[in-house]
């Protein structure tokens, strides 16, 4: 199908259509925001217009792994937080615990509703040479990266319009009603019609954009830390021309450490004081609820295929990509004696930073990442070097090329649990790299979940 | 649902940011059809026009120099944060953060603007792409409000949005005829008054409005009067203050800002149509900027402080 496309249009034709969806992704104002940027922080949004093609029945079974895999991450947060009892069990080391950067005693005790601490995340998936596909990574703190998945659906769809008509393209735009809905339904004492707010750091903050985003398909306030007051009863309130107005559910994108400074980060500027106590006395709800992040360490990784079994009572649908823990002494002998042939990644970075590949890294970096991991094992896994699946991508005004992605489906986890048909995309635009951070020049993709019917065939 | 008081403050902002480069946009496309009308001998210069954005002029130099120097001040030079570049900038900035309260289309148009001010104004400063530039700006001011008009709620961020267009346009059109007195005082004329009375009535969009509400010759005290007073000219003073009075009605509280609408009420009032000389014009024009700018702090404290 996406041979056909290509032929048909030809490079000009495509080059042309790139042209119009980059003039679509100006008008429509998205966005993304870099850090380092001087004065311009707010660029346009990287896209190629070439979609991703994924086979409906293949995604299902991908949908049903994630759904499982969220199900049993929630019960083991739950767990953490409350009884423990996969430490008493055996299954988890409670050291790891007692050494996780991300684990908040200060959320022991709490019950969210459904016993769901990561309402939405968003797990990053790799396409092996075998076929497979593997989750990399899990992210259930502030995942970012799903408005982009409903913008780039909206362009493509702008400049692909016969297209749509004739496939069977699964929708992908229902996700901020699903996202709502999911919100509404954690309101303290099951409240109808709450008051939702988006709690974002800031214009500066390169996930911005979505946040606004997310608001305004919600008729969610967009708040700031600033916008929020706690009063003495814990009752959580937005400053309005009309004085204060009561907030039931916060759907939070800033980090644990900055959420409330008289708990966590005194020096944080863009939090609330108090929103903690209000959240642990049940008079506001926090999506994704603090401490949730103490499961998508990429130690925690190691133990999901065990999670998931001990929770589910079922084998893990999809996979996990092999990983080699450098806290135990065996496995931390391989990792140093066999840098070359893995990918090296520190536990608690997102965003890609820090993450050493072993066959395209000098020898001094090796060294230094060797002395790295010696120095804090815990903080260091390994794995082996993927080849990630590459698809066809506009690289030139004259040619189309193999390139590396990913995939970033986001999945929702409430009463039940819904997961976006695809995902985000991402592409690694220099030829042989594998590098898809739209922080560190990485593209995007529409991506599209396809239903061939097979009674013709 | 109520209003936050961050996006209040930034829907009042955006709101004067885009009335104020459309205003600049009039202005300049008036002043750009007067100068050619005029014979050199008459002296007509570019440099006071830079007080229509509450500077000092420019140091005048006659002819394309002036003309060239005042253009890229005025149209696209970014440090200068009265330019029509920098305020369509500070208006999208203040947009962009209140997405979630303006409508999609909205957000779009502002976009536009910013796109077409980024590629074009550099070469807007010469004459020949000038007009067109001028008047796209002024097109897509006037389409985000229609945008709003025909697709936002009439709630409380449509108030705010409202008042910031009349506060800032009440205060535009006491800055043109600030900078009309300014040239009074700098070269009393001999024969071209009438021109330049219709180059003012221009530089808001009033000329025909004017020609149809008072016949005959164009003359000093009818162009104040229309401008200051006239009820229906949805351009002049008394007519922004009557908006600005609905709109302020319309949000919570009002009180005080109510109070400060009066003291304008008041500076109008006090403003003499029948005086011919400059210091007279130049002083009743301080006074109301004064009190708009009053006005302005009262919204400020009554809405976006706690």
């Amino acid at each position: 199908m996406l041979d056909q496309l290509l032929n048909d249009l030809g490079i000009d034709g495509l080059i042309e259509r790139q042209r119009a969806a980059e003039a679509e992704i100006q008008t429509m104002g998205i966005t993304f925001t870099v850090y380092s940027d001087g004065d311009n922080i707010d660029r346009a949004w990287p896209f190629d217009v070439i979609p991703r093609i994924i086979d409906g029945d293949e995604w299902n079974r991908v949908e049903a792994g994630l759904v499982q895999r969220l199900r049993a991450l929630n019960a083991f947060i739950d767990d953490l937080y409350n009884d423990q009892r996969i430490i008493a069990d055996g299954v988890f080391p409670a050291e790891l615990l007692a050494d996780s950067v991300n684990y908040r005693p200060e959320c022991r005790g709490v019950h969210p509703a459904h016993g769901v601490w990561a309402h939405i995340s968003g797990s990053d998936l790799v396409r092996h040479d075998d076929g497979q596909f593997y989750v990399l990574e899990d992210n259930l703190r502030v995942p970012s990266g799903v408005s982009y998945v409903l913008e780039n659906r909206a362009v493509t769809k702008r400049v692909f319009p016969d297209l749509f008509e004739r496939q069977s393209i699964r929708p992908v735009d229902n996700y901020t009603d699903e996202l709502n809905r999911l919100l509404t339904s954690i309101a303290p004492h099951g409240r109808r019609d709450p008051q939702v707010a988006v709690l974002t750091p800031g214009v500066f903050n390169s996930a911005y954009f979505e946040h606004s985003f997310l608001a305004q398909r919600m008729g969610a306030e967009l708040v700031e830390g600033d916008d929020l007051v706690v009063g003495p009863d814990d009752v959580v309130s937005m400053r309005t021309i009309e004085g204060l107005t009561p907030v039931d559910v916060i759907y939070r994108r800033i980090d644990d450490l900055f959420l409330d400074p008289e708990v966590f980060r005194s020096d944080s500027l863009i939090g609330v004081p108090g929103l903690m106590r209000a959240w642990r006395n049940g008079t506001v709800s926090i999506a994704n609820a603090p401490g949730a992040g103490v499961a998508d360490d990429k130690v925690v990784y190691a133990w999901v295929p065990d999670i998931i079994r001990y929770y589910m009572g079922e084998e893990p649908i999809i996979p996990n990509v092999p990983t080699w823990r450098c806290m135990y002494a065996d496995e931390r002998r391989h990792v140093l004696d066999n840098l070359r042939e893995l990918v090296v990644k520190p536990a608690n970075e997102s965003g890609g930073y820090g993450i050493v590949i072993g066959d395209r890294a000098d020898d001094a970096t090796l060294r230094e990442c060797a002395a790295a991991i010696e120095a804090d094992p815990r903080n260091w896994v390994a794995q082996p070097i993927l080849a990630l699946s590459t698809v066809p991508t506009i690289v030139s005004d004259s040619e189309v090329a193999q390139r590396h992605v990913d995939l970033r489906p986001f999945i929702l986890t409430g009463q039940r649990s819904f997961v976006t048909p695809g995902g985000l995309t991402r592409v690694a635009l220099p030829e042989g790299s594998l590098v898809v951070n739209s922080s560190q020049g990485g593209g995007s993709k529409d991506t599209w979940v396809v239903d061939v019917d097979r009674t013709d065939t | 649902m109520a209003l936050l008081s961050r996006v209040a403050d930034r829907v009042y902002w955006g709101a004067r940011y885009i009335e104020r480069a459309e205003d600049t946009a009039r202005v300049l496309r008036a002043f750009g059809d007067l100068y050619v009308d005029f014979p050199i001998a008459a002296g007509l210069t570019w440099g006071p026009l830079v007080a229509i954005t509450g500077e000092a002029p420019l140091i005048d130099e006659a002819g394309d120099r002036g003309e060239q120097a005042v253009l890229h001040r005025l149209i696209a030079d970014r440090s200068h944060s009265g330019s029509i570049i920098s305020t369509i900038e500070f208006a999208r900035e203040n947009l962009r953060t209140t997405r979630e309260v303006m409508p999609r289309e909205a957000w779009q148009a502002i976009n536009q603007l910013s796109q077409l001010s980024r590629d074009e104004a550099a070469r807007a400063v010469g004459r020949r792409t000038r007009d067109w530039f001028l008047s796209r700006v002024i097109e897509i001011s006037r389409r985000l409000d229609g945008v709003l008009e025909s697709t936002m709620t009439r709630d409380a961020a449509w108030h705010m949005w409202r008042l910031g267009r009349l506060v800032e346009r009440a205060d535009m059109t006491t800055r043109v005829l600030g900078v009309r007195a300014a040239a009074l005082l700098r070269a009393p004329v001999d024969g071209l008054d009438e021109v330049q009375w219709m180059g003012v009535l221009r530089s808001v969009s009033a000329l025909q409005m004017y020609q149809r509400a008072v016949r005959g010759p164009i003359e000093s005290g009818d162009v104040l009067r229309f401008l200051l007073f006239h009820e229906g000219f949805p351009r002049s003073v008394r007519s922004c203050l009557v908006g600005i009075q609905a709109e302020a009605l319309a949000l919570p509280d009002p009180a005080s800002v109510i109070a400060q609408v009066g003291a304008v009420v008041a500076a109008l009032d006090a403003c003499d149509p029948d005086a011919h000389d400059g210091w007279a014009i130049d002083a009743d024009m301080d006074r109301l900027q004064l009190a708009i700018a009053d006005l302005d702090r009262a919204i400020i404290s009554r809405f976006f402080t706690w």
